[in-house]
């Protein structure tokens, strides 16, 4: 998926919740692409334009595991401790 | 890393990808919003973004220290005139560093070839005679071999030079060792050809055989592999080559062969012994195990082993000038010194900089550079500077040793003695580059980052940054300077008045136009004297009919190079302690020595025809003898007996006395007591052929060379040398060290006097509107040069006192090569002082010139 499609899906999941300003997508991308997360390729977008593709690599599902279940467990925390307020 | 090198390379491809990469994502929200403005609205700051691209990518890091190197080029090169004198400094200092330091290594780091060398050990056992008992007996070393347990073996080798002869070549005059036949593997080392020796070998009946170095193989033979099993002769006694030892084992030190030590010979000279220490065991533990072990076989065998002393040293301590080590650290730190003082003279120039400098720092700062940040690009600065100055530095080294090694082309070389650069040389090289860059650097940057930016922009640069505190750096630096340069200068001046004492003593002879040579005349095909003086004679009788040579004669020993000892009974002489015999210095000398060398008797007469005959008794002194035994009285007529092994020999009558001849090698100014005998009395067959020559000596080398070949085809002809030739590089042991050291000192004074100059001109120059002021209230010139000379010179002053302190004390680690010049020569320190003030005026004069000429209306009215 390119920078755009995720950007676009990540605010339309959401619900428009989550609006991030689209600029700093693109460090995170490239962190997590040197961090090996991820992987990158230049394809073709479906309006017929070059356009670079993410994809998760090996280490980054494993990654992802790991930190979903890293994130839901805090924010479970979270939701108890919010809930005695 | 590698993948780090891969982004770095491809870094441009990458910017272009996150280009291309934005732009998409700008164009499809555009087409989706309908807005290209509000689209980028969205994507928000985009130099930033990819600021932080990069900085992930970690290219800014590099970037800035490449913008860092490009911007100290470009400072540097529009200061070229600060350039080129800081480059010049460090060159001077780091060249001369860089070329001692191959010197010193070199020194000190031959190679025997040895199998893990460190642990190879010379073993002496001295009776309180001073004489080595042990090795000179043979069922005493066995017995001591056989009980020693801290080392794997103990092994013999002697030095015995030989001669070479086949029918392969000329004869040759070759290093050989005799060795016993556990040698080899002490040394550790395996032949590459054929075999070793075996124990059967040592014994006096068996097969004479010989193991070649690779050297002599390659040398000689051309890496002949069927040299096994040839015959050769060796001193004319034919050996069979049983083996070839690998490239680069030569043990003990310059040996082209070694033949087995065969017990039970008689031999000259005891045979030295070594060994390998037992693993784990420590030098001092295995010295104690032997003096026990000494002292028991002492006490079994009374007789020839009376309180030895075991002594026991590391192999590696008698290559190259190790035991001159002291001296080559004194050589170290002298050029140590002129490193410093290079530093102290570019951190000045760099502190006067900064004074020009500090509006463009504080400028820099003001718009938001960090400290850290000016401090580590005045750093890479320096570091710019330092690595021109190790490149140049790295050049002349270069050169030098380069010239050094042509002036001594023409001396025999010694084995260790290889000036190279290699890898540890580069290695000192960057790390004093490196080093200096941070040292002279520092302290200017540190003050620099410092400095008080709003008073430095308002001031327009004047006297800002460098202020009371940089202004008293430098005078400090300036101190420290003249310090070291005195110390240096005073050791450059005690080695010079050396020097000069040891070229001033006069030899004794006249040494021009004469040729030496050597010849042993082996006793395998001169058994009988009567041979030897027979061949002696026809030879001479050659050499005299050579167009072109005057006179030739024989002797044991040249001036400068040693004598021979005698025991004798002199007449009027009690005998001393205890019954010994005096012993005293003599030469052997056939009848034309002294016209060969072109000395007349002082009294008496030198040897003539009728001396020739065989035992006369006529014998010559020289003045110190006669001064020494007969003060006061005339030595002519008085009577000598030379005792050897105990039986006294004829009498001797003095029928002359010479003028002192210099022939000690070590102390170059005393005269040793010395006589003279006859050859015919004394009949040698190593000796020396002398012969004055009417054309330069080194043209008859091959004439003479022929001339003994057709009387021996098998006799070498070796260490064919003028005489002034021997006495010059008799001479190169004092003289090296003295030309060291001048070097060394003249690159300091320049270095101080300029760093001097460089102090006083530069505030001579922020002090124009004060020397302006000054003058438009009625100062006169006298006041200015006044003015300017008491700033300069008191930093000289200082630097004088605490440098002929410092000199004072340090001197005496030269006691070693000085010669009959006390550590603490008045002389010296006085021209010191006299060379250090002059230089200091000079410094100070230009400046004060330049202030005299200050034009008070234009000095007021700039800026």
């Amino acid at each position: 998926m390119h920078g755009y499609g995720i950007a676009s899906l990540i605010q339309q999941v959401s619900d428009e919740v989550l609006r991030l300003e689209e600029g700093s997508l693109y460090p995170a991308l490239h962190r997590l692409e040197l961090d090996g997360i991820i992987d990158s390729e230049w394809g073709v977008s479906s309006n017929n334009r070059r356009a670079k593709y993410y994809r998760l690599t090996a280490l980054g599902r494993k990654q992802l595991v790991k930190e979903a279940s890293n994130w839901s467990r805090l924010a479970q925390a979270i939701a108890r401790v919010m809930e005695m307020a | 890393m590698k993948k780090f090198l891969k982004r770095l390379r491809r870094r441009r491809q990458l910017d272009r990808d996150l280009e291309d990469e934005l732009r998409f994502h700008l164009e499809m929200k555009a087409e989706e919003t309908g807005d290209a403005s509000e689209a980028r609205r969205r994507l928000g700051n985009v130099t930033a973004l990819k600021e932080a691209c990069r900085e992930m990518w970690a290219f800014v890091a590099l970037e800035s220290w490449w913008m860092d190197i490009r911007y100290a080029f470009r400072t540097l090169s529009n200061n070229r005139g600060f350039t080129m004198v800081a480059v010049a400094a460090l060159a001077l200092g780091i060249g001369v560093n860089t070329a001692v330091f191959s010197f010193v290594k070199t020194a000190l780091s031959f190679d025997p070839g040895i199998e893990r060398a460190d642990r190879v050990v010379l073993v002496s056992a001295t009776d309180t005679l001073g004489q080595d008992e042990l090795s000179r007996s043979d069922p005493d070393l066995r017995n001591f071999r056989s009980q020693v347990k801290s080392l794997v073996s103990l092994a013999a080798y002697r030095l015995t030079p030989v001669n070479w002869s086949d029918n392969s070549g000329l004869p040759e005059r070759y290093v050989c060792v005799q060795m016993s036949a556990n040698g080899f593997a002490v040394i550790g080392r395996q032949p590459i050809l054929g075999r070793n020796f075996g124990s059967e070998d040592e014994r006096a009946d068996a097969t004479a055989v010989v193991v070649l170095t690779h050297r002599l193989w390659q040398d000689r033979y051309g890496k002949d592999r069927s040299i096994i099993g040839r015959v050769i002769r060796v001193n004319e006694v034919p050996r069979v080559v049983i083996g070839v030892m690998p490239a680069g084992t030569r043990f003990p030190e310059d040996t082209d062969l070694w033949i087995p030590l065969v017990s039970g010979g008689v031999h000259s000279g005891d045979p030295g012994l070594f060994g390998r220490l037992a693993d784990g065991v420590t030098l001092a533990a295995a010295r104690n195990e032997m003096d026990t072990i000494a002292r028991r076989v002492a006490n079994k065998s009374p007789d020839t082993l009376k309180g030895p002393i075991i002594d026991l040293s590391p192999v590696l301590k008698m290559y190259g000038l190790y035991h001159a080590r002291p001296l080559l650290v004194v050589v170290l730190c002298a050029v140590g010194f002129v490193l410093l003082i290079a530093c102290a003279n570019v951190a000045n120039l760099l502190l006067a900089r900064a004074a020009v400098r500090s509006r463009e720092i504080s400028i820099r700062i003001a718009i938001g550079a960090g400290r850290a940040r000016i401090i580590r690009q005045l750093l890479v600065e320096s570091a710019v500077l330092s690595f021109g100055g190790g490149l140049v530095g790295w050049l002349l080294a270069l050169a030098g040793l380069h010239w050094f090694d042509a002036s001594m082309a023409r001396f025999p070389k010694p084995a260790w003695f290889d000036l190279s650069m290699n890898t540890k040389v580069f290695v000192y090289l960057a790390a004093i580059s490196i080093g200096t860059g941070i040292l002279f650097g520092l302290a200017p940057a540190l003050q620099l980052a410092k400095v008080d930016v709003s008073n430095a922009i308002k001031n327009g640069g004047h006297g800002a940054a460098g202020g009371m505190r940089g202004r008293r750096l430098s005078n400090v630096l300036v101190v420290f300077e003249v310090t070291l340069c005195v110390v240096l200068l005073v050791g450059a001046g005690l080695m010079i008045r050396s020097a000069i004492k040891v070229y001033g003593t006069p030899i004794g002879v006249n040494a021009a136009n004469v040729l030496t040579m050597r010849i042993e005349l082996p006793e395998a095909k001169y058994p009988r004297l009567d041979d030897v003086i027979s061949f002696h004679k026809r030879l001479k009788t050659r050499i005299e009919s050579l167009p072109g040579v005057e006179a030739s004669a024989l002797t044991s020993n040249l001036p400068v190079y040693g004598q021979m000892e005698f025991t004798c009974e002199v007449e009027g002489v009690p005998p001393t302690d205890v019954g010994r015999l005096p012993s005293v210095g003599g030469l052997v000398v056939s009848r034309h020595y002294f016209r060969v060398m072109q000395v007349r008797p002082q009294r008496g007469r030198v040897f003539i025809d009728s001396d020739e005959v065989k035992g006369s008794p006529g014998v010559i002194v020289n003045e110190s003898f006669a001064a020494k035994f007969w003060p006061g009285e005339d030595p002519l007529g008085k009577h000598l007996r030379l005792v050897r092994d105990q039986a006294p020999r004829s009498l001797l009558t003095i029928i002359g006395v010479i003028p002192d001849i210099h022939q000690d090698f070590q102390d170059p100014l005393t005269h040793d007591p010395l006589i003279y005998l006859s050859y015919a009395l004394e009949p040698q067959r190593s000796t020396f052929i002398v012969s004055r020559t009417r054309v330069p000596p080194t043209t008859l080398v091959n004439a003479f060379r022929r001339e003994v070949q057709s009387l021996d085809e098998n006799l070498p002809v070796y260490d064919v040398r003028s005489l002034e030739d021997r006495i010059t590089q008799h001479h190169l042991s004092i003289g090296i060290f003295v030309a060291l050291f001048t070097i060394f000192a003249a690159i300091a004074l320049l270095l101080a006097s300029v760093g001097l100059y460089g102090v006083v001109a530069h505030s001579v120059s922020q002090r124009t509107r004060e020397i302006g002021l000054r003058m438009a209230v009625g100062g006169t010139a006298r006041d200015i040069v006044w003015l300017v000379f008491g700033q300069g010179l008191r930093q000289v002053v200082i630097g004088l006192i605490i440098g002929l302190i410092a000199a004072f004390g340090v001197t005496r680690v030269l006691r070693a090569v000085l010669v009959d010049v006390s550590p603490n020569d008045p002389l010296t320190f006085l021209a010191v002082l006299v060379v250090l003030m002059l230089a200091g005026t000079l410094g100070c004069a230009i400046p004060a010139r330049r202030a005299v000429r200050v034009d008070p209306v234009v000095a007021l009215r700039c800026d």
